[in-house]
């Protein structure tokens, strides 16, 4: 209420204090005349003015707060006193906020009716026109539907309703409230006499409408204009029993109990008058409420001793089933009998149920595990608590919440006790089998979870309710074994690396001359092994795409290994559904024997890894595509292990799916820095060791050094292909990772080790190249000066360079990918370019020699032409081109120098400067000097 | 806006017959309306000046601070509370039961002065005081008690008592 001023109103607007109210001169008082004839005294008028001056008058607005706090029957006594507080007391508002407090009023039902009634009226007015309203009373304010006076028939614009249908209602309701009223209060009549006389009997008699006394609350609808006579119809049927409730002594006392005998009718009218009391709020309104729960408190208990024997005798159909039903009508969230039923139930001592968790330890080999008790433990308990579930859906009404607080229960008392000391044990005992353990348990349980029958009729999800449990379990161990899982599977890899380092510097030792000394006799080999690895390497490439989509498991699987090489032929098609790729097997059968790794493909990739390695053996790689394999195994069996808690979503998932990611970055960074880096560090700075001139088996064929690096770039690619395999299959499929996002780290360790390979190999090929070009400069090319060799066709030497280069060239097609290739190539053959140039820059060459050199010439651009590179073969053209200066006869200066001149001729690969640098190496060069130079100096002057 | 609460700060009021009380500003608080003028017009204008409440007498003034003095500390009921709420506020505590026996005249006028000072719980004691009065009470007594003129024919009153007979006779 805002601070109004009151205002001082002539007494009749308000409550007046004291006779003086009826100042002559006020109208209303003069209304009032009639009744009270307090104006017809002259001299009662004269005191009345004496009294006059301050008597205070309350305002309507502080009436109506008084009267909120009045009882109802005294609130309606005082509609009693004039029309004006009638009109009050009626006033609608005041009897919905009643209705709202027992939460039987809907607004929006209450707002259809209002509708449909205007519209119903607009139609009736649209077809007969309407009769003049007379006698208009407002909305507050009702016919009197009293049986004396029938409610007048003419429509009234001003009511909101269908006043002739909604009246005629209204008296007929009205009727049947009273009569209902006069049972009841003859009822009590009848038991109070019969408890003065001492009779028996004639209270049993119920009152013939005792069921709609038991719907009242339920019936009640909610109508504007008509909230007041709603809540009289509560008010009749309820009032009685509650004041009589209140009244009560002792608890065998109130009507309630009397009038119904069958519990579950009292547990309903209990709550019936729990919500009518809240539409008390009339002084002493909290203790009446206060009593009334007393009252319910005493009855439930006494149900619940009822449903307690029933349960001793497991009595489901019938007793626990009759008051479980009776306590949900008595108080729709009672959990009482549901707790008694969970808190004493049989399964949580069933001997059969409560199984060892130390069988798993203990049934399994030292320092490892087995499942299969915890298997059967889980079978187990799934049919009892499926059997359970049937119980309970016969004994309670609203099964699906019990039986979730039951699951909630065999979790706590049954699982827990079940998992945590296997745990805790494993975990002393080993790490390893604790990572099984736990992994491995948890998918059973999730299986336990999911398989369970829950009752018809929820809306509980089943799925989230099975993570929500399966949480609440593994919550306590998830962060300690997402840990040692880490942990175990970096300190796993870097053993391996590290014992594989140690192997590698022991043979170092024994093996110093390796390189050099075994290289001839494994030249079969090696070719050998780089087709067959070729294939392989290339399968993935191209049956990746595929591979994704196809069911891994394969039949060829066990006999592969053995046929390996011979499958390598004719791999196109069987090689098709099982690619070589490491775990590339999440597939749906393998999961739920998780733990293990998908065994079927893997071999096949391993068979053929030892088989190259076999093959590899003499060459001596400085990385082992096997450490790798065992590295990607070891990752893949724990990334299997954690996976499975992801789909606990949550913050629980989300660190399960970055402990995932950061198990694939550990791998690439032990992987990479640990083992693939140090290789090719290592390789390349053999290479740069690597001296030429102090070998002298060139007619070998190759150059050591860079042999075994572009194998190592081979194995290298290889494993990075294993590495992107892995990723797609075991992050990027199961939607670990993210590819698309650019900030994903295990995407950005991907790309970083993709990157290290890159340069690695970039580096590696740089210094190949160095040593490729010292090699082909190394044995001083025959000098053709003179030496008259008539044999028409490229030098022996040239035929050798160019094999030496092809050869090491054609080694990486189909190793590397293709750009890198052409890199590659592009960078042989300017080197090629530079070198030749550089030696011809040292020679002298006759005319006789020149045929000679155009041969070669022609030789190496017939060999760049097979690289397919553009730029490339330009410059072997100028080279050719070039060449050909040396042919021209001493005669011909002057077509000489316009040769030199000539620019176009060299596609400006040579400007005229370096040809005629080229030029001064002819044998003849003094004779032609100063011919050629007038040719091209001269000349030009004399035409000026 | 100085809204600082200082215990000691005395304010002085001033009744509509001149009479000068003068309260803790923390008594006076208690009052919206008094709270809201501080508020306003500052400390330093409401400290120089008595406030005048030119609708309640001295009688009515004093009896209304006493009530503010005893409940100085209660929990400030904030200006909008459900209407709800408020109607199920417990039973009047017996402070409030003693101090509303006063005559008729007395306890309307404090009525008065409450709902003109903005004061809900007293406003509200005041009221729950009245109701108490009514209860029980034929509508003859009514009439008779606050001086209500009955303008019903006879008839008309039996039709409102059939009307509602559902919650006579409890």
């Amino acid at each position: 209420m805002s601070n109004i001023t009151p205002l001082r109103r002539a007494p009749t607007a308000g409550m007046g204090v004291g006779v003086g109210a009826g100042i002559p001169k006020s109208p209303a008082a003069t209304a009032g005349q009639k009744y009270h004839q307090h104006s017809t005294s002259i001299l009662k008028t004269l005191q009345a003015t004496e009294m006059l001056d301050t008597k205070p008058v309350l305002p309507a607005e502080i009436i109506a707060t008084i009267l909120d706090y009045l009882p109802v029957p005294d609130l309606l006594r005082f509609a009693r006193t004039s029309r004006r507080y009638r009109e009050m007391v009626y006033d609608d508002t005041r009897w919905v906020a009643r209705l709202k407090s027992m939460g039987v009023w809907d607004e929006a039902e209450a707002r259809k009716r209002f509708e449909e009634a205007v519209q119903r009226r607009r139609r009736e007015h649209s077809i007969s026109s309407p009769t003049t309203p007379t006698g208009a009373i407002g909305r507050g304010q009702p016919i009197p539907a009293g049986t004396t006076q029938p409610p007048p028939p003419q429509k009234r614009e001003s009511l909101l309703f269908d006043a002739g249908i909604e009246q005629e209602r209204r008296q007929q309701e009205l009727q049947q409230i009273q009569m209902q009223k006069q049972q009841i209060s003859h009822l009590r009549d009848g038991f109070e006499t019969m408890k003065v006389g001492g009779g028996g009997g004639a209270a049993q008699e119920p009152p013939r409408d005792v069921e709609g006394l038991l719907l009242v609350v339920k019936n009640a609808r909610s109508v504007r204009g008509h909230a007041r006579q709603e809540y009289g119809k509560i008010y009749g049927a309820l009032a009685p029993f509650y004041f009589d409730l209140v009244r009560a002594k002792t608890h065998t006392d109130p009507l309630v109990f009397k009038v119904f005998r069958d519990p579950d009718r009292q547990a309903q009218m209990l709550a019936n008058l729990r919500i009518f009391g809240k539409s008390d709020w009339a002084d002493g309104a909290k203790a009446r409420q206060e009593k009334l729960e007393n009252m319910t408190g005493i009855f439930e208990s006494a149900v619940l001793r009822e449903f307690e024997q029933g349960y001793e005798f497991w009595d489901v159909e019938g007793r626990m089933r009759k008051y479980a039903h009776v306590l949900e009508v008595l108080n729709e969230g009672s959990s009482a009998a549901v707790e008694l039923f969970i808190q004493k139930h049989p399964i949580f001592s069933d001997r059969e149920v409560l199984a060892n968790a130390m069988d798993c330890v203990n049934q399994a080999m030292a320092d490892s595990i087995t499942l299969e008790p915890s298997r059967r433990f889980f079978e187990v308990l799934t049919r009892k608590v499926n059997e359970q579930a049937g119980i309970i859906g016969r004994i309670f009404p609203r099964p699906e919440r019990v039986f979730w607080a039951f699951v909630d229960k065999v979790r706590e008392e049954i699982i827990v006790e079940y998992t945590t000391p296997l745990f805790d044990e494993t975990h002393e005992r080993s790490i390893p089998s604790y990572l099984r353990a736990v992994s491995g348990i948890f998918e059973q349980t999730m299986l336990f979870l999911r398989t369970l029958t829950p009752p018809k009729g929820g809306e509980v999800d089943q799925e989230a309710k099975a993570k929500e449990l399966a949480l609440k379990i593994f919550e306590p161990h998830v962060d300690l074994y997402l840990q040692d899982e880490i942990d175990t599977f970096t300190a796993q890899a870097e053993s391996e690396v590290g014992e594989w380092e140690k192997k590698l510097s022991e043979q170092e030792a024994s093996a110093e001359s390796f390189y050099m000394g075994s290289f001839a006799n494994r030249q079969a080999d090696k070719k050998d092994f780089l087709t067959s690895f070729k294939k392989v390497v290339m399968m993935p490439v191209t049956v990746l795409p595929t591979s994704l989509g196809l069911p891994l498991g394969s039949p060829f699987a066990s006999s592969k290994p053995a046929t390996a090489v011979a499958a390598n032929g004719g791999l196109q098609t069987p090689g098709r559904s099982e690619s070589p790729v490491p775990a590339a097997t999440p597939s749906a059968g393998d999961r739920s024997s998780s733990p293990l790794p998908g065994k079927a493909p893997t071999d096949e990739l391993a068979a053929k890894a030892a088989l190259m390695t076999s093959r590899l053996e003499g060459i001596k790689s400085l990385f082992s595509i096997e450490v790798a394999l065992s590295l990607v195994h070891g990752a893949k069996a724990s990334l299997g292990r954690v996976a499975v808690f992801i789909q606990l979503g949550g913050q629980v998932g989300g660190e399960a799916r970055e402990m995932c990611e950061s198990i694939f970055v550990t791998l690439l960074r032990i992987l990479g820095n640990g083992h693939v880096k140090p290789g090719f560090d290592k390789a390349v700075t053999h290479l740069s060791q690597y001296n030429p001139r102090e070998v002298s088996e060139h007619d070998k064929g190759g150059v050591a050094p860079l042999v075994t690096f572009i194998e190592l770039v081979n194995v290298g690619d290889l494993i990075s292909q294993m590495i992107d395999v892995f990723y797609e299959q075991q992050l990027a499929q199961p939607k670990i990772a993210d590819r698309n996002d650019f900030l994903d780290p295990a995407g950005m360790a991907k790309k970083k080790f993709e990157q290290m390979l890159d340069e690695s190999v970039a580096a590696g090929l740089n210094k190949g190249i160095d040593v490729l070009m010292d090699e082909k400069a190394a044995p001083p090319k025959p000098t053709p000066t003179g030496a008259i060799d008539m044999d028409i066709g490229p030098s022996k030497t040239a035929q050798r360079i160019k094999d030496l280069v092809a050869s090491h060239t054609s080694m990486l097609v189909g190793s590397t990918d293709k750009s890198m290739l052409d890199v590659f190539n592009g960078e042989v053959g300017l080197r090629l370019f530079t070198a030749i140039c550089k030696h011809l820059k040292r020679q002298r060459v006759s005319t006789e020699g020149a045929i000679k050199l155009i041969a070669d010439m022609n030789l190496y651009f017939e060999y760049i032409r097979t690289l397919k590179n553009k730029d490339l073969l330009a410059y072997f053209k100028a080279l050719r081109e070039l060449s050909q200066i040396y042919l021209i006869d001493a005669k011909h200066a002057k077509e000489m120098a316009t040769v030199i001149a000539d620019g176009d001729r060299f596609s400006g690969i040579f400007r005229a400067e370096e040809v005629y640098e080229y030029a001064e190496r002819r044998a003849d060069w003094y004779q032609v000097k100063r011919e050629v130079e007038r040719a091209m100096y001269g000349l030009e002057c004399s035409v000026m | 806006m100085t809204t600082d609460t200082s215990n000691g700060t005395k304010i002085v009021l001033e009744s509509n017959e001149g009479a000068k009380i003068q309260v803790d500003r923390i008594v006076a608080e208690r009052s919206v309306l008094i709270k809201n003028l501080i508020d306003d017009l500052g400390e330093e204008a409401v400290l120089a000046e008595p406030i005048p409440i030119p609708n309640v007498n001295t009688q009515v003034l004093r009896k209304v601070i006493d009530w503010c003095t005893h409940h100085k500390n209660d929990a400030a009921q904030s200006a909008d509370d459900d209407n709800d709420n408020r109607k199920k506020t417990t039973d009047i505590d017996e402070w409030d039961q003693k101090f509303m026996q006063v005559d008729q005249e007395m306890l309307f006028e404090i009525i008065l002065a409450a709902n003109y000072l903005d004061i809900k719980q007293l406003l509200d004691v005041g009221c729950k005081t009245v109701a108490n009065m009514i209860k029980g009470k034929s509508p003859e007594e009514i009439r008779k008690t606050f001086n209500i003129t009955n303008d019903f024919t006879p008839e008309e009153e039996e039709q409102i008592r059939r009307e509602n007979e559902w919650a006579e006779d409890r």
